[in-house]
């Protein structure tokens, strides 16, 4: 199988569980990103599969080491993507998840939005409400929210992954000009059972630090996010006998585990 | 609206102790209504008390152009009674025990005044 280092320590993982997001700046080659970037909007399912795009992108050591610390080691690698490409100026979208929300306390999918060109504010750049992907909401009775304490717009510099948990409250941006916007998604999954495998300095297994609470939050929310966050954690370091289906309901996605993948 | 119709009003006065008021005047502040427009403002306070901070807001204006805003940190206003205090006339109050509730759960966001002005 091919070898696949966690990145993340401890503390990060946390982190993720608190926000529901991390971004990878400029990690990806800069000709690839050029390559990304000419294609056109829609599925790309046999291009994602290619040698080249994994190689690139999919099991780039940043991106997959995101996946393998927060997955486990024999994750699910997307063989499916969609390119959302923005060109005419647009309101925004509204605020949504995707799909099913995935509720659970577990963190079994992470959706990632690949930028191969640099996005800046008046491009529409994605939004994402960090902390919103543990709330349990229909994603039709949200759409008329507008703006958020604590929303974050993804301007980001070219090549940059942002990996998300799934069910993160997200939308794109309101875009004032012309040009072109695109960006990959796509999403690995967990195949098992968690278990604190991830960068570690001792087996000691640390007491779950809540990172503070969110701008747009009540105090009782934050309270419910911390307790959430504790759950979490636990189920991640294998402390609780918390069941979540694996591989979670793919509704749009699929994967290939990562011992069946040759490059 | 309110300042439309103030105007329209100063005029009619003016105009009638001038002793020149005509039907035309009169139908113009039937005009003056069939303009009004409801703008709607959705403020997410941190509690149930008008005084308190915003954690969210979204503004629903018809005459607005409908072009893309960019997005912002900067709440409206510092509370729902600030609005308040601004004209704004609250048409729906949060509910909680309309809504589910759970001690461990997180959902929409809380919580949800419904303001509007007619303009």
């Amino acid at each position: 199988m091919l070898n696949v280092e966690p990145t993340l320590n401890d503390d990060q993982v946390m982190q993720f569980i608190h926000n529901g997001y991390i971004t990878l700046e400029s990690i990806i080659d800069e000709d690839f990103n050029r390559e990304c970037d000419a294609i056109p909007g829609g599925g790309l399912g046999g291009f994602v599969q290619t040698d080249e795009f994994r190689r690139n992108v999919l099991l780039h050591p940043e991106v997959a080491g995101v996946a393998r610390s927060l997955l486990g080691a024999d994750f699910l690698v997307p063989t499916n993507a969609h390119h959302h490409l923005f060109e005419a100026p647009h309101r925004g979208q509204t605020w949504h998840s995707d799909g099913l929300t995935e509720y659970g306390y577990g963190i079994t999918h992470l959706q990632c939005y690949y930028y191969p060109k640099e996005v800046k504010i008046e491009d529409g750049p994605t939004m994402i409400l960090p902390g919103s992907h543990f709330r349990l909401v229909d994603r039709e009775a949200i759409a008329h929210y507008g703006d958020i304490l604590g929303q974050l717009s993804l301007t980001v510099p070219a090549g940059t992954v942002a990996m998300t948990r799934y069910g993160i409250w997200h939308k794109a941006g309101p875009k004032l000009n012309a040009d072109r916007r695109g960006m990959i998604k796509f999403s690995y999954f967990r195949s098992s059972m968690p278990k604190r495998d991830w960068k570690r300095e001792s087996d000691e297994i640390p007491t779950y630090q809540h990172k503070g609470r969110h701008a747009y939050v009540t105090e009782v929310e934050s309270y419910r996010d911390r307790q959430r966050g504790q759950w979490t954690w636990n189920w991640l370091c294998g402390l609780t006998e918390v069941e979540e289906e694996l591989p979670p309901k793919k509704m749009f996605n699929s994967g290939i585990p990562l011992s069946e993948i040759s490059l | 609206m309110k300042s439309a119709l103030n105007e329209w009003l100063n005029d009619c006065i003016d105009k009638l102790n001038a002793d020149e008021l005509t039907e035309v005047d009169l139908n113009s502040v039937i005009d003056v209504l069939r303009t009004e427009k409801q703008i709607i403002l959705y403020l997410y306070s941190k509690s149930t008390n008008l005084r308190s901070p915003l954690g969210a807001w979204a503004l629903y204006d018809p005459a607005a152009p409908d072009e893309p805003v960019l997005p912002s940190q900067e709440p409206p206003y510092s509370s729902v009674l600030d609005a308040v205090r601004d004209g704004w006339r609250i048409v729906q109050f949060p509910r909680p025990e309309l809504y589910s509730f759970s001690d461990v759960e997180n959902a929409y966001l809380n919580f949800e005044f419904i303001l509007e002005k007619i303009i």
